[in-house]
């Protein structure tokens, strides 16, 4: 895809992004090292338990740091069962989660649509594990805006009476067709009987996110603050930092990521933020980020980074056709409602009426329903 | 209860499938500086120190606080790593110093090594860094050949074959007993008393994803398994300029005869059929003979004597395609030619580093993926000159000129692999 700049990238950057460390003594730490998860058992010669626990352990890693590296090596954990049709189910289950997190997202939803025919066949489609996939599968499906396929998950969920995420998995899809009273009334409800913090944020979260798009800021700013009251997932912090730079409101943006470890994603919102706040240090922070990508960029495949980088052209670079172009690769591997916001808003700073309509009709034919982009 | 506790054990799950916005994107790339000038190559070779942790404590004091005393005290094991892992057919590296670069994702490792032998664009670098602890691992290669522009590559981990042969949990596990489906998964007393099987079950796994008998379709964002050697010989084949162009040399005359020491157009395509068969057969007879024999490691001819007689072939050929002296012995000339062919492939397939259990499986394999390349040729390439043969202009421009360009690209070729010097950008 982007092969020339590749080459002219990795022509030009790739020893000039490296500076060189000159110790001074053998004393000086030269790097703090992140934690590790040293195995139990040699490679090759590793039990599917075993290697499930220690690759939820380096996923684990990944998803608290917001470093995929530890999910690259989550993965050989379970490299000997890649292709086995005979793995166990949660361990298919947990390679497909670390597929999604890597942003394979086919390739997660062929590997858990093959476990289920599987599971079916044999009679065993009532296992916690199974209960897991349609979990998963229905998010995948949601994220790729099959919302039909992603009911039919959901619908799985149902038959195993797995609440209350049968019931929180029909609503999400319901807030996304503009089910709003539906789904609020369903989001209340399992609010009313739910006393777990995680699950409390992630129902907050969605209601949150669905008053966002229906248009009604005060009640979106409410609940994302009782969504990290309850819990302050990294997930959420960015949510609600992205609302608040929607609603012009960039101080509060960026207190609301300042405890969150700087993966790329919060610093390049703290770096909105800061460009808008006109902090002293925001020329530092859009450089930082700047540097990030150009290291990422050396690697030639994609890495599913298109979102991102569509906001840092829209709201940092000030470059709306880069935008545009990022935010269109971005909607060909995944359409949240984020990614179709972000390609309405690209086209409207590019002053592209054709790629608006694009947008438009995309999440018309998906059947969601955002009142942002009917605004634009 | 039991409702409950299932319950709970998908909470602790369930958050994982949340989309996940705001991970890095970064992921683990070394970097590899390959300069090949003449025969001499140098590689600078930069590793992230946090990679290497992972595989190797690096940090001997288990404080994750690194200092430079425990990376230098970490060099031998880091040369010993770094060696095992790339592998390029000729070049024996020597390490020639270290130094640390700082990154924005971290500081890296930085080997500097040197070996007596050419890097081009076409040499196979091979390559396992991380093989076994992150498939999502790259190495990340800008090449510079005789200070020409940079050529950047990306390189996929995969085991070395000669290494994956001798692992003995592969090895043992072919022949166990498969695992029943699923047991233990959901029973945490049956998957203790299964943890002793689960060793070979494990190896089990890994040989039958090897043999490809998977049922669950295998994701398609990194399949890099490694190329069969039909599709190595096949590539061989086709990306090979010299091979192509002594072939092409040898069926431009195929679909003419010599009347009166003229060329004159064969009557119809039968009579192109066997001159071109026995051009082919002679060709595939004689570097089958030669490939097996350097393989098996009976014969062995050093690539500076093979190289510069490849071309020279080429030019006799040509040069025979523009003043005919050959005539009847031209089928021996392609035989003899065929001969020091075999020994160009031989190298090509030494590069590969043939397993030794399954050599003869893979040698075939080789050998039929050439076969099939140049039949591919052959099928392109003949009815084309057929089409053309009785054109007034097929004599001075397809037979002629091509042969005259034929003649001068391989003396190009003769001149670079005798004197060292690059001339062709090809």
């Amino acid at each position: 895809m982007h092969r020339l700049g590749w080459w002219i990238a990795l022509s030009i950057a790739g020893a000039a992004l490296a500076e060189p460390i000159l110790p001074r003594s053998d004393d000086e730490v030269v790097e703090r090292l992140p934690p590790v998860v040293r195995s139990a058992a040699q490679p090759g010669a590793i039990d599917p338990d075993t290697a499930v626990a220690e690759a939820r352990q380096w996923l684990d890693i990944a998803r608290r740091d917001g470093d995929p590296r530890p999910a690259g090596r989550a993965l050989a954990r379970l490299a000997p069962w890649q292709n086995d049709a005979r793995a166990p189910a949660d361990l298919v289950v947990m390679l497909a989660t670390l597929e999604q997190y890597l942003h394979r997202f086919e390739a997660a939803v062929r590997r858990l649509q093959a476990l289920a025919a599987r599971e079916a066949a044999a009679g065993r489609s009532g296992s916690a594990s199974m209960a897991q996939a349609w979990l998963l599968l229905a998010s995948l499906h949601r994220l790729q805006g099959r919302l039909a396929e992603s009911d039919q998950a959901c619908a799985q969920l149902q038959r195993q009476r797995v609440q209350p995420y049968a019931d929180a998995c029909f609503a999400e899809n319901q807030a996304l067709r503009g089910e709003f009273d539906a789904a609020r009334s369903t989001f209340n409800g399992l609010l009313a009987r739910n006393a777990q913090p995680g699950m409390r944020s992630w129902l907050l979260t969605s209601l949150a996110e669905m008053a966002q798009r229906e248009g009604d800021h005060a009640a979106a700013d409410a609940a994302f603050r009782q969504a990290l009251q309850a819990e302050r997932s990294g997930y959420t912090a960015v949510g609600y930092a992205d609302f608040l730079l929607d609603q012009q409101r960039p101080a509060e943006a960026w207190d609301a990521l300042a405890d969150q470890p700087r993966s790329d994603g919060v610093l390049l919102r703290l770096a909105i933020a800061a460009r808008r706040m006109q902090r002293p240090d925001a020329a530092a922070l859009r450089d930082e980020l700047h540097a990030r990508y150009a290291l990422a960029d050396l690697r030639p495949e994609s890495s599913g980074h298109d979102r991102e980088r569509a906001l840092m052209a829209l709201d940092i670079d000030g470059k709306p056709p880069l935008a545009l172009a990022a935010a269109r690769r971005n909607v060909a591997l995944q359409v949240e409602p984020v990614d179709l916001w972000l390609l309405a808003r690209s086209a409207r700073a590019a002053g592209d009426r054709g790629a608006l309509d694009q947008a438009r009709e995309r999440a018309r034919r998906i059947g969601l329903v955002d009142r942002r982009i009917d605004a634009l | 209860m039991l409702r409950r506790a299932r319950a709970w054990r998908v909470i602790g799950l369930a958050l994982l499938a949340w989309p996940l916005a705001g991970a890095a994107h970064k992921s683990s790339d070394a970097y590899l500086f390959i300069d090949s000038q003449g025969g001499r190559s140098t590689l600078r070779w930069d590793i992230a120190l946090r990679d290497l942790d992972a595989v190797m404590p690096l940090d001997a004091n288990d404080d994750r606080q690194l200092t430079w005393g425990e990376v230098q005290a970490a060099w031998p094991r880091i040369d010993a790593l770094a060696l095992a892992s790339l592998r390029v057919a000729g070049c024996d590296w020597r390490i020639d110093g270290h130094a640390l670069e700082r990154r924005n994702d971290g500081a890296y490792a930085v080997i500097k090594a040197a070996a007596d032998c050419r890097i081009s664009a076409q040499t196979a670098l091979h390559y396992a860094l991380f093989a076994d602890v992150d498939p999502t691992h790259r190495g990340l290669v800008r090449l510079t050949v005789d200070g020409g522009a940079p050529q950047p590559r990306m390189l996929v981990p995969a085991r070395l074959p000669a290494l994956a042969l001798v692992n003995p949990a592969t090895a043992a596990a072919a022949s166990a007993a498969p695992r029943p489906a699923q047991a233990g998964a959901a029973n945490p007393a049956a998957a203790q008393t299964n943890s002793a099987s689960g060793v070979a079950a494990a190896g089990l796994a890994a040989a039958t994803a090897a043999a490809g008998a998977a049922a669950v379709p295998p994701p398609a964002a990194d399949g890099h398994a490694p190329a069969s050697f039909l599709g190595e010989g096949i590539h061989h084949l086709v990306t090979g300029y010299d091979h192509l162009l002594f072939l092409l040399c040898l069926l431009l005359p195929a679909v003419l005869m010599r009347q009166g020491g003229r060329w004159q157009p064969v009557a119809g395509w039968r009579e192109a059929v066997w001159p071109v068969t026995k051009t082919v057969t002679l060709f595939t007879l004689a570097h089958s003979v030669t490939l097996t024999l350097a393989s098996l490691g009976w014969v062995r001819l050093s690539s500076s004597v093979v190289e510069p007689a490849i071309a020279l072939t080429i030019m006799l050929a040509a040069f025979d395609n523009l003043r005919p002296l050959l005539l009847r012995w031209r089928g021996w000339l392609t035989f003899g030619f065929g001969l020091i062919h075999g020994f160009g492939f031989a190298g090509v397939l030494g590069e590969l580093d043939l397993p030794t259990a399954q050599f003869g499986w893979a040698l075939f394999q080789f050998n039929l993926g050439l076969e099939i390349g140049q039949l591919a040729v052959v099928a392109l390439v003949v009815p084309l000159l057929l089409a053309l043969r009785a054109r007034p202009l097929y004599v001075p421009v397809v037979l002629c000129s091509g042969s005259a360009v034929a003649l001068l690209v391989a003396a190009a070729w003769f001149v670079e692999r005798t004197a060292q010097v690059r001339l062709l950008p090809f």
